[in-house]
């Protein structure tokens, strides 16, 4: 045994001086013709509709960049990965993404238990990670250098639709449907923090379901005990669906508010009749609300992936996720380095792309986003009623 | 008041689901002893055939939905001739994880082709259209999944107790070698427990998608509540799948309105555990007699 | 072929000098692996590592003694918080707070393993699956306790030189672990528990005719397995470094039941290649996104009908085919 532990302790450092010695020549991810994007999504399993939509959305808005020439002669590559909803798995992903495929940037990563177990290791890599969708988590974290999110705050959703609904739909008593996880839970706490801030309206109530209930019958039932004349919906497109039915089902029509996933148009399909008169938020405009550049942009998605005709909202939403890079990318030159995309990104300022609608970042400000427009659901079409409604920025 | 019986209702609504599923599993295990975790899966994609059978190729209801309950009983059969028999060497567990990979596989594909997105199911029953009895609701489609349930138990019921066939697979499930001795046909009767099985997985997917929408996980959770239904009511007796999915579905409704959502599948496990612990063989199976 | 003279040379766990220098190259090639993989690979072994030793204990409970549990994820979460909580509120040191996270989870396997005193087949089966379930819904649900959906921080354990990277250190504190866990199933499967416990399996009531003790044998099945279910949590928490109730679902239960099915029933280094498996193989698989589940799900029905008795099964083929070779 004695005899071993100095041979080890040789190889130990042979073993470290290895990788150093190689060290990075140029940036990774990036090569003259090429740069490399990874993401993980579940593309399998329960939640693989989020998945499929937004990784489906990353990939075919590449295609499209790719199609005009890519930028300065460079072609994005995107290593897209499925995790199926496993934090252990997306770990193992973003690791793999970063030391094996050598990626430039991560985009994504959904939910708020992926983001969680991923994030210490993504941070430390120094890859650029852009919009993991998750709840606040990043207000007071402090290395979020190469960290740039233009997602939503949950709890500002809620806060501005519920105060919306105390002022201009005489809400009185509201209660809240949700998914018992960090997402529902979010938009939970902002429809109470509404309550607080908003005059007259009183919180009376709530249901949880899981995200693999089929059955919701007892909820509907619980909200219409609950006496509420508006009921917020925190839910997935399916669970939005089944609830309003079983609401409907009962004779119980209260004001319903949704989230802004909900914005979908999938939902008039599910629901039905149902969803007409819903008001929900949306942080870009939504295709068929008069903007035509997101109408133009959806039907280049369809034309890329025909898949995508199912989840038009979440192909969009992965399409928010990627534009703001392919603008610092334009915008950083020929001769790129991360340094050079980070300050590039840094200067964006009340910017549109295609999709996204006024995304601001500073070297203070990692937080992209910081406004919602209320909209009204109406003859199977979305209606914007507000103008944009902008919320205090925290990172 | 009004309430409790709503609660009752919806219920007892899911329960009749759960009972469904559970007819089929316990008609496996009746013959073959296998669990089988395909089950449900099986199920969505019966569902799904139906739905390309209604809306893409716009076929009438009956057709479609007897084409695909066929479809769904034929992969069943296929499913036991060209995977199970050659693993027939796996031990009872070993054709468990089989299925549990047929589970994923069929999963996976029908992901694959009918994509990951919500789709609605043309049904002629609506569930949102509901009578009323005094102030509480019952919608059209919950009745006639009631009685599809009963009238498939009862037939169940009648084809394992009553005829020479149900005999046969009585007569494999206890002792195999001996019932091949005597000239049964096993490897016929286990194909044939198998078509059965999957046609019920189907005739039980076709009947939830319309309540939970269609989506590939539909039959995740109805199958996992009906496996422990088939288990509250006894794994051998059809009678106790439909019992074990109503009380099952009233547990979980009841607690749910009147204590808490969040641990309402808590709550239904606990009781099962309980029965178990009084009634090991489940409410209404038979107690088996094990000799050393 | 060996002759083999007393009764005690039966028991012997390593055989001969040929199976001493195997186990030495093992353990060496295990120790210097590190040095040279890639960061991403050592922390592939730190996750093999970790489902090998809840792979073990299962395959104890389940392989050895014949009670089916769907619900180990329940353990393992027991474990991985348990462990989480005594370090981050706490403060105490991993050496103290894994085994007690270990003893904690092995006694939840003790109190589970009384019903199953009376439940066999499915009716234990839906039994454990119904405590999975049950500690997924309490640690979601009890935020006071487990930080709910947020889940909950672990602190980095710091152990070992300061010259090795992170995954270094926490490869070797892993695999330490886990071949010791490994060495400790062999001396308890050929130990008078172990021949106890396959009593069990065969045959419960021949098992209590002869005399073995069913209460005691099978509670104790429960509480080693949960034992090691709790230790490979506790890892598990320090390789993720945060840990959510979504990480312990049946999902979870039922990977770790594939994996000794796969592996090889009633087989330690079964259990260790049906976890390294079903640990890399999806990984590997990923890339293939959609169509990772039909992939993956053909491979485990390929797996067994070609290997009915795990692949465990393929090794002793070649090995016994070169054992006799060249005739």
């Amino acid at each position: 045994m004695r005899r071993v532990r100095p041979l080890g302790m040789v190889l130990l450092l042979v073993g470290l001086l290895i990788p150093a010695m190689l060290g990075e020549a140029q940036e990774r991810g990036i090569t003259p013709t090429e740069i490399v994007i990874g993401s993980t999504v579940p593309l399998s399993g329960p939640v693989s509709y989020w998945g499929s939509g937004v990784g489906g959305g990353i990939d075919a808005y590449l295609k499209w960049i790719n199609e005009q020439g890519g930028v300065h002669g460079r072609r994005f590559r995107v290593v897209l990965r499925d995790d199926s909803y496993f934090p252990p798995r997306a770990v193992l992903n973003a690791r793999e993404l970063v030391e094996r495929e050598g990626v430039f940037a991560i985009v994504g990563m959904i939910g708020t238990a992926n983001t969680f177990a991923a994030r210490d290791y993504i941070i430390e890599s120094k890859a650029l990670w852009i919009t993991p969708t998750s709840n606040d988590i990043w207000a007071g974290f402090r290395n979020r250098k190469y960290l740039f999110v233009t997602w939503p705050s949950y709890l500002h959703e809620g806060r501005i639709l519920t105060q919306y609904a105390a002022e201009k739909l005489s809400t009185k008593k509201i209660a809240v449907f949700y998914q018992n996880d960090e997402y529902g839970l979010g938009l939970l706490r902002g429809v109470k923090y509404g309550v607080g801030t908003a005059k007259g309206v009183k919180f009376v109530g709530q249901a949880s379901y899981e995200v693999t209930d089929a059955d919701v019958s007892a909820q509907a039932v619980k909200l219409r005990a609950s006496g509420a004349d508006t009921v917020f919906l925190a839910a997935t497109p399916t669970a939005g669906a089944l609830i309003v039915r079983e609401m409907a089902k009962l004779g119980f029509r209260p004001t319903l508010l949704a989230t802004f996933t909900l914005g979908d148009p999938i939902m008039f399909r599910l629901a039905g009749e149902a969803w007409n008169d819903v008001y929900s938020t949306a942080y870009f405009p939504l295709p068929g609300t008069g903007d035509a550049k997101v109408d133009q942009m959806l039907a280049t998605l369809i034309r890329i992936n025909p898949a995508l005709r199912g989840s038009p909202y979440n192909a969009l939403a992965g399409v928010t996720f990627i534009e703001p890079l392919v603008e610092a990318f334009r915008r950083a030159g020929r001769d790129v380095t991360k340094e050079k995309v980070v300050a590039a990104l840094e200067t964006l300022r009340n910017w549109d792309g295609e999709v996204s609608r006024s995304v601001t970042f500073g070297p203070e400000r990692h937080q992209g986003l910081n406004r919602l427009r209320v909209v009204k659901a109406s003859n199977g079409q979305y209606v914007n009623i507000t103008d944009w409604i902008t919320y205090p920025t925290q990172y | 008041m009004v309430d409790l019986v709503q609660y009752a209702v919806g219920g007892l609504a899911a329960g009749t689901l759960y009972g469904l599923v559970a007819l089929g599993i316990v008609l496996l295990y009746r013959s073959s002893r296998v669990l089988n975790f395909a089950h449900g899966d099986l199920g969505a994609l019966a569902a799904f055939v139906a739905f390309t059978f209604l809306v893409r190729l716009e076929w009438p209801f009956l057709p479609a939905v007897a084409s695909s309950l066929v479809a769904a009983a034929a992969l069943g059969v296929a499913f036991y001739f060209f995977v199970l028999r050659p693993a027939r060497e796996a031990t009872l567990l070993g054709r468990i994880v089989v299925t549990l990979g047929l589970a994923l596989a069929v999963n996976g594909a029908i992901t694959l082709v009918w994509g990951a997105d919500t789709k609605v199911f043309p049904f002629p029953l609506s569930d949102v259209r509901v009578y009323r009895i005094g102030s509480v609701v019952v919608s059209q489609m919950s009745l006639g999944l009631t009685a599809v349930g009963l009238l498939l138990m009862a037939l169940l019921y009648l084809l394992v107790q009553r005829t020479k066939i149900g005999l046969a697979m009585r007569a494999v499930s206890q002792d195999l070698v001996a019932a091949q001795a005597l000239g049964i046909p096993s490897r016929r009767i286990f194909a044939l427990t198998w078509g059965l099985a999957g046609a019920l997985g189907a005739a039980a997917g076709i009947l939830t998608a319309p309540v939970t929408l269609l989506t590939p996980f539909m039959m995740l959770d109805p199958f996992i509540k009906g496996f422990a239904a088939a288990v509250l009511g006894g794994m051998d007796s059809m009678p106790g799948a439909v019992v074990g999915g109503w009380v099952l579905g009233l547990a979980e409704s009841l607690f749910a309105g009147f204590v808490s959502f969040k641990f309402k599948t808590t709550f239904a496990f606990l009781i099962i555990i309980l029965t178990l612990m009084l009634r090991p063989e489940g409410l209404l199976g038979r107690e088996y007699h094990r000799r050393v | 072929m060996e002759l083999r003279q007393r009764y005690e040379e039966d028991l012997y766990l390593v055989r001969g000098p040929a199976a001493w220098l195997a186990v030495a190259a093992g353990l060496i090639g295990l120790f210097l692996f590190p040095l040279y993989a890639p960061g991403y690979v050592t922390f592939t072994v730190v996750l093999i590592a970790v489902n090998a030793i809840i792979a073990i204990g299962l395959n104890l409970l389940t392989g050895f003694t014949g009670q089916i549990s769907l619900g180990h994820a329940g353990f393992v979460a027991i474990g991985a918080y348990a462990a989480g909580l005594l370090a981050a509120r706490v403060g105490l040191p991993w050496w103290i707070a894994w085994p007690a996270a270990g003893m904690i989870a092995a006694a939840f396997g003790f109190l589970v393993g009384l019903p199953a005193l009376r439940l066999t087949g499915p009716y234990l089966t839906i039994a454990t699956l119904g405590f999975g379930i049950a500690v997924h819904q309490v640690l979601t649900n009890w935020e006071a306790l487990s930080g709910g959906r947020m889940g909950l921080a672990i602190p980095r354990v710091t152990f070992g030189p300061a010259a090795l990277s992170a995954d270094q250190r926490l490869y070797y504190l892993a695999v330490s672990i886990a071949v010791l866990l490994t060495w400790v199933a062999y001396n308890l499967a050929r130990s008078h528990v172990g021949r106890a416990f396959v009593a069990i399996r065969d045959s419960d009531i021949a098992a209590e005719v002869i005399g073995v003790n069913l209460t005691r044998y099978k509670t104790l099945a429960f509480a080693v397995s949960a034992f090691y279910a709790g230790i490979g949590g506790a890892m598990l928490a320090q390789a993720l470094r945060h840990i959510d109730p979504q990480l312990f679902t049946l999902f979870e239960s039922i990977y770790y039941f594939s994996m000794i099915v796969i592996g090889g029933l009633a087989s330690i280094p079964g259990a260790i290649i049906g976890a390294a498996v079903l640990t890399v193989l999806p990984q590997q698989l990923s890339g293939f996104r959609e169509w990772l589940p039909v992939i993956f799900g053909s491979a485990i029905i390929l797996m067994m009908a070609l290997e009915p008795r795990g692949l465990y099964g393929r090794w002793l083929r070649i090995k016994r085919y070169f054992t006799t070779w060249p005739l």
